[in-house]
């Protein structure tokens, strides 16, 4: 079967600035892909370029095996987009999006209006189903900026940074959801800049900034990118210090991250961690306190980036 | 053409959920229009070019037939009392039961004009309905005379009088007024005058900014990521606003017969098609002052300026007859001025559908320039 969606060589420009840059991944059926990267990475674009609102300057999209630019409308169909920004009627109430978004999907009247009520159970919306969306908080909007694209059960569901500006409740019930789209068999292309949502949602995920991708795998294989399995940070003053200098750090670390007050490395080899600890404690720069961790989406961002994506 | 209903029914319902738009559609244009008729020059009765009348025909011969035949070729609209329950006469003509007996006999009959209890105030239609009466007549006479001179036979029988009435006339007189129309007033002047204005400005300011507003929202974007065209959204967006504006013709021009007793007689479909049209161009203009400008403020401020514009050159509220010829010609730069000029040939200056196909066809241009434009540079 072939992949849902398959991304080859994407490109995209406005003027001088490379949004997207030679991009290629795919996703499979029953499979969450992220795209994790900061804002202006070239996710949303990549998004844009996918659901037909862009055309891309280079490269190819496939849709169920089937070039998109072949027939634009026939990918649609099999296609559901949920954008970043609440792109909803708010005068309407949730069952009147719905059923409005769903007869532009092409479903009829009646069963637009069976799917909504389904959908609207499914995301615990049925005792406000007559409210205009105006009245919803923020995180019940997302979720009906979410049903909105579910109506004519798209195999292949674009979620571009669904859970930005929600309380932690409402990210777990959307996150929650996503996670049962998967079980439906649904292909899933998720865009985030949350770690914490890559991590525990997606099955693989693409790492992109300044619009490149610069790693993709499951979250095993992208923290087995940095060597080893284990981090350690040490705090103290490296103002002026110099690790490029100090004898055998280079051959036993790499080091991710050098800041006034911070130093972070990664093991290049499975020694045991004391006698890691006690080569680090003897740098130069005294240590006022080491932390031994597991690498984290963020490591290997800032380790592919040269920045941490909580900046 | 299912995408473009849908949105434009959506767009509808949008509207109408909106208590501004209820107070705008509905509320200020019939406070406007009564208000103006109160203070307009004239006694505000639209000449009705084919005014109703009731005929009692008592002739047992076949001139009454053949009268009455004449009476509508003149321009009198016969109203069948038992079928035709909703336009009143205001005047009955009656036929003698001796009609024929006496006419081909060369004696004089006596056609009865007997006023329809309650149709004092029509005053303007009653002097249309003696006028052409007496035109028949005239004609009828007229057509006995050829008849007799060029038949073997007095007194003629009908086929030979019938076939008389067919033949071309070799006269004919068309007066009109000398250089301009007459001023329109009243209710006829208002009315029309208010409703351009009203669709002017509602579908200018709804349509921009329903445009700009869905565009910052990103519903517009999100529409084209369903199995919907470009073209599609944007007739949809048209239809919608058109839809609209459709909804306040009807709603005034009821309000127009039933409070005002603006009489459109047998040119209610002309009205209405004038109006319908003024209503894609009015909304093809939103939609392309809301591609073109972004921020709810500057669409409002720019759609207000351009409404009180067209309505001030257009001459919704005051008469293009009263105002210089340069400022007439100036007016016509905009379609509301070809808008009112059809709309008072038909309400006010008893034309018909086939003397306002130039305004209509400037109109239809108007709208298909501004759709053409609005697509153009439509974004989402």
């Amino acid at each position: 079967m072939p992949p849902l969606l398959q991304i080859d060589h994407l490109a995209k420009a406005y003027g001088p600035v490379r949004a997207v840059q030679d991009i290629s991944f795919s996703v499979r059926p029953g499979e969450i892909y992220g795209l994790l990267g900061p804002n202006g990475a070239g996710k949303t674009t990549t998004i844009s370029m996918v659901s037909g609102l862009l055309v891309p300057d280079g490269g190819s999209i496939s849709i169920a095996g089937r070039p998109l630019a072949a027939d634009p409308q026939a990918a649609k169909r099999l296609m559901g987009v949920v954008p970043q920004e609440l792109a909803l009627y708010e005068e309407l109430s949730a069952a009147e999006n719905l059923e409005f978004w769903g007869r532009l999907a092409g479903l009829d009247t009646k069963t637009a209006r069976s799917r909504t009520a389904e959908i609207l159970a499914a995301l615990t919306l049925s005792d406000r189903a007559r409210d205009p969306v105006k009245t919803f908080s923020g995180g019940m909007k997302r979720r009906v900026n979410l049903g909105c694209a579910l109506l004519h059960r798209p195999k292949l569901i674009l979620l571009d940074e669904p859970t930005v500006g929600i309380d932690p409740q409402a990210r777990l019930n959307i996150l929650e959801f996503v996670r049962s789209l998967r079980a439906d068999g649904v292909g899933v292309l998720y865009t985030t800049h949350y770690l914490e949502e890559a991590e525990s949602l997606c099955d693989r995920i693409g790492i992109v900034d300044h619009g490149r991708m610069h790693a993709e795998g499951t979250l095993r294989e992208l923290q087995e990118r940095l060597g080893g399995q284990r981090l350690f940070v040490l705090e103290g003053q490296w103002t002026g210090a110099e690790p490029d200098t100090w004898p055998g750090l280079r051959q036993h670390y790499r080091v991710l991250q050098h800041t006034d007050r911070q130093l972070v490395v990664a093991a290049l080899d499975e020694r045991d961690p004391a006698d890691c600890l006690r080569e680090l404690l003897a740098l130069p720069v005294r240590a006022e306190n080491v932390t031994l961790k597991r690498p984290s989406l963020n490591d290997v961002f800032l380790h592919l980036t040269g920045r941490d994506l909580r900046e | 053409m299912k995408n473009i209903l849908s949105i434009g029914h959506n767009e509808l319902r949008l509207f109408m959920k909106s208590r501004t738009a209820l107070l705008w559609l509905f509320v200020l244009p019939l406070a406007f229009v009564a208000l103006m008729a109160r203070f307009s020059f004239g006694d505000g009765r639209s000449s009705n070019r084919f005014p109703p009348v009731l005929i009692e025909n008592a002739d047992t011969g076949f001139l009454g037939n053949v009268f009455i035949d004449t009476l509508s070729a003149q321009g009198l609209w016969r109203i069948d009392p038992e079928k035709d329950t909703k336009n009143k006469p205001i005047r009955t003509i009656r036929v003698p039961a001796d009609f024929t007996t006496r006419v081909l006999a060369r004696q004089p009959s006596n056609v009865e004009l007997v006023p329809v209890p309650g149709s004092e105030d029509a005053q303007g239609d009653a002097l249309v309905i003696e006028a052409r009466l007496v035109r028949a007549l005239v004609a009828l006479n007229s057509h006995l005379l050829e008849t007799s001179r060029q038949g073997t036979q007095w007194p003629p029988d009908e086929q030979a009088l019938r076939t008389a009435l067919t033949r071309p006339a070799l006269v004919a007189l068309d007066s009109k007024f000398a250089g301009r129309d007459p001023v329109p007033s009243g209710v006829g002047f208002s009315l029309p005058g208010n409703l351009v204005y009203f669709l002017t400005m509602n579908l200018l300011i709804f349509g921009a900014a329903t445009v700009a507003a869905t565009r910052r929202s990103g519903v517009l974007r999100r529409l084209l990521t369903l199995p919907v065209r470009r073209g599609e959204l944007i007739a949809g967006q048209l239809y919608g606003l058109w839809l609209l504006g459709a909804v306040q013709i009807a709603f005034l021009l009821l309000i127009g017969k039933l409070v005002f007793h603006l009489n459109l007689g047998a040119n209610t479909p002309g009205v209405v098609l004038v109006l319908l049209v003024y209503a894609w161009v009015a909304a093809a203009i939103g939609i392309l002052i809301g591609s073109l400008l972004d921020s709810h403020d500057r669409i409002v401020g720019v759609c207000v300026l351009a409404s009180i514009l067209m309505a001030a050159l257009g001459g919704c509220w005051f008469p293009m007859e009263l105002v210089p010829d340069v400022l007439r010609t100036a007016g016509h730069c905009v379609p509301t001025a070809w808008a009112l000029d059809a709309l008072h040939r038909l309400i006010s200056f008893g034309g018909s559908l086939g003397d306002v196909l130039r305004p209509l066809s400037v109109l239809a241009a108007f709208g298909a320039a501004a759709t053409a434009a609005a697509s153009r540079w439509f974004r989402v």
